[in-house]
């Protein structure tokens, strides 16, 4: 006998009442916080609205706009596609370095991981604030350079370094995350495995190579999905060191975002927020995709 | 079990209401025994009126002048709410747009023209009756801030205090090195030639400059007095990159590149460079006056006040803060008693008083208490150059656009400054995007 949808709805509900009131709370919070937002964001990215005036249809035209004709936006696509590229190929790997360093049995070592996981646990908005002042021209990096004799620049202030000194920033304040997770990773592989390489003769490199790092593939693949998803958000030590400048040469996707918001045209910074998340649906499914398959 | 979930049940219709939105407060009612007739008459229903201010502690809305306000009108109670600039416009966006503003806010002149274009603020003269305090607007305030606070013929902000650019300039410096304040552009570049010093002989001035930051407010004031405009009458083109916009431009950067009597201040703020020496001219507003003594105080006496040198004319930006009341505003009426009110001589004094900044109103501006020997600025009347340089001062355009455009102006100045673009290209360019902005 065939049990209708409906029935079978009844059945579940029936049997699983207090789960299901369990979770109500959180599932109405979620819509109404999250994905009603969502969809209205959605609608607005099809209409040019400033907030006061009711919003005009217009399509996708804000989308084609985006993509074909604003300068702007594609710099600062660049500029967060460069900041994910140099951010996520240092970060994770000076994680991954200091936790080898630290899994070895060194001094202090508790110390170290306090050290290194200290910037992580404060405000992104102290460090950049701290940053820009060490990127001051009359600040430390510049006084260490000229002791050195080497040339000085104003960092924060020259398109050329602008970026560049924000990611440096960022990847000394995140690095201390990755290597507290990296060093958990590393603990839990079994010693077995670098013992039966020591008996097949492998030396440090190759049990590095061949047991440690497919080891650590799972959480290389975790780090690498939260870290890219992070990272195309950048916004907060940008808007405090640089504002997105100069001539928009630090300038990224959420900050224009934001710009478009102070400029009161809702609907296009609403298309934007769905470009951003376009490019971070389209980089979760690819590295789930082919890395993360068979975790 | 269904205790139980009777309990949970009640639990979530809890949260929900404690999630839910506040009555709207009903005025107490006063009780008596029954059987018996209240004597007193009944107190008026009370309105209370939202404020929302971004001058900080440094306000002129003092707890004693709101205390007062109160006094004289029982029927009101004003909640004031402290917010940071920055805040204040991130959060006054959304309260327009999502119809819960307060009632009373201050914004920031700049603000004005997006907020007002898209309909954000009420038409003031439909409370005032085109009086403010008895007094007729044109009476009550100059010209220049008069035509700042209309848009298309209508008054949608009250000004609290204006901005206007002067020059600043160390007193001190140039008496001990026998020079004269400049007027022109030419004498400007004399005098800072003479006045700049090298002091780490790598061929750089590094002390004893102009200090400026590359922004529309400064860019404009070399724009203005070299006669030229940003937008056209009517508003519809840019015109900066006219031959007056681009002598202006490239005399601003060659201040910085060419004769290297001027500095981009970069990312500070400006109170350090004017302690260590490395500003000793800079154009600003009248608030500045009250920046320099919290922030250098040891420095009393040694600056003065003049108006900018210029080229062809006199001119300035003209900005300041502004008192607006939200076009949905739910209390529009008790909240122009509280602008009038804001508005007396006595409560404008205290703008120059609380704040360091230039009252709005002309009377207030005109008083003793306000026209008096600034001993911080060797005993010079200061504000009456300010309100001179009002005279032939210009508002940014009035367009909602006006957001963006800053931006554009900005990247373009920076773009010539660090000599990544030609003045022309850099100007033509910026006025391509913002022509195409305007005919959207």
């Amino acid at each position: 006998m065939e049990i209708s949808i409906g029935r079978r709805i009844g059945m579940a509900i029936r049997k699983y009442h207090m789960a299901y009131l369990f979770i109500l709370g959180p599932v109405i919070c979620t819509t109404i916080f999250f994905f009603i937002p969502m969809i209205s964001s959605f609608a607005f990215s099809l209409t040019e609205w400033s907030g006061i005036q009711p919003p005009e249809f217009v399509g996708f035209a804000n989308y084609q706009k985006l993509i074909l004709h604003d300068r702007r936006f594609i710099k600062s696509l660049i500029n967060t596609t460069i900041f994910v590229i140099l951010g996520q190929g240092s970060g994770p790997a000076f994680g991954l370095i200091s936790a080898l360093a630290l899994n070895q049995k060194v001094k202090f070592r508790a110390g170290f991981r306090t050290a290194y996981f200290l910037p992580v646990m404060t405000s992104l908005v102290v460090v950049a604030t701290v940053w820009k002042m060490l990127y001051n021209e009359a600040g430390l990096v510049n006084f260490l350079l000229k002791r050195v004799g080497l040339p000085t620049t104003r960092w924060l202030m020259n398109p050329r370094t602008a970026l560049l000194s924000i990611i440096v920033t960022s990847v000394w304040q995140g690095f201390g995350f990755e290597t507290v997770i990296f060093l958990a990773a590393l603990q839990a592989i079994p010693k077995e495995l670098y013992e039966a390489a020591m008996i097949d003769g492998a030396n440090a490199w190759n049990r590095f190579w061949h047991v440690t790092l497919p080891s650590l593939r799972p959480v290389i693949v975790m780090i690498y999905i939260i870290g890219i998803i992070g990272s195309y958000q950048v916004f907060d030590q940008i808007y405090v060191m640089t504002g997105g400048g100069p001539i928009n040469s630090s300038q990224s996707i959420v900050g224009y975002l934001y710009n478009n918001f102070t400029y009161m045209k809702f609907g296009y910074a609403s298309a934007v927020a769905y470009v951003l998340f376009a490019i971070l649906a389209l980089f979760s499914y690819l590295q789930i995709r082919f890395f993360g398959q068979e975790e | 079990m269904k205790k139980l979930l009777v309990l949970l049940s009640v639990g979530l219709v809890v949260v929900l209401a404690a999630c839910a939105a506040p009555a709207t407060p009903v005025p107490p009612t006063p009780t008596s025994p029954p059987g018996v007739t209240p004597a007193a008459p009944t107190p008026p229903e009370v309105t209370t009126i939202t404020l929302w201010d971004y001058y900080g502690t440094a306000t002129p809305f003092q707890p004693e002048m709101i205390a007062a306000f109160e006094e004289e009108n029982p029927d009101i109670r004003v909640k004031y709410e402290s917010l940071d600039w920055d805040a204040m416009f991130e959060k006054l966006s959304v309260a327009l747009t999502t119809g819960t503003p307060p009632d009373v806010a201050t914004v920031d002149m700049t603000w004005v023209p997006t907020w007002a274009a898209l309909g954000g603020f009420a038409d003031l003269g439909s409370f005032s009756g085109g009086e403010v305090n008895g007094v007729p607007f044109d009476e009550a305030f100059t010209a220049g801030s008069l035509e700042a606070m209309t848009y298309e013929g209508k008054i949608v902000t009250v000004i609290e205090d204006f901005d206007v650019y002067c020059l600043y300039y160390r007193a001190d410096l140039f008496e001990e090195k026998g020079l004269e304040v400049p007027t022109t552009w030419d004498q400007l570049v004399e005098v800072g030639q003479q006045l700049a010093e090298d002091t780490d002989s790598d061929g750089v001035p590094d002390k004893y400059l102009y200090g400026y930051w590359p922004d529309p407010f400064r860019w404009a004031q070399f724009l203005y007095e070299n006669g030229g405009e940003i937008l056209n009458p009517d508003n519809t083109e840019a015109i900066f990159n006219r031959p007056e916009g681009v002598e202006a431009t490239q005399f601003f950067i060659d201040m910085v590149n060419k004769y290297r009597i001027a500095f981009d201040i970069g990312e500070e703020e400006a109170i350090p460079p004017i302690k260590d020496g490395r500003i000793v001219m800079y154009a600003d507003g009248p608030y500045m006056m009250g920046v320099m003594k919290d922030g250098a105080p040891e420095m009393e006496g040694m600056w003065g006040v003049a108006l900018h040198p210029y080229s062809v004319q006199r001119g300035s930006y003209l900005g300041g803060t502004g008192l607006v009341i939200p076009a949905r505003a739910a209390n529009k009426e008790a909240a122009w008693r509280f602008i009038e009110f804001a508005m007396r001589v006595d409560n404008q004094i205290g703008v120059y008083k609380y704040s360091g900044a230039a009252p709005g109103l002309k009377a207030a501006l005109e008083s003793p208490e306000v026209s008096v020997p600034d001993p911080y600025f060797g005993g010079q009347v200061t504000l009456p150059l300010f309100l001179e340089a009002t005279e032939t001062a210009h508002h940014f355009p009035y367009v909602r656009q006006w957001n963006e455009m800053y931006d554009i102006i900005e990247e373009a100045v920076t773009s010539a400054l660090l000599e990544e673009k030609t003045v022309q290209q850099a100007l033509d360019d910026a006025v391509a995007e913002i022509n195409a902005l305007l005919a959207e």
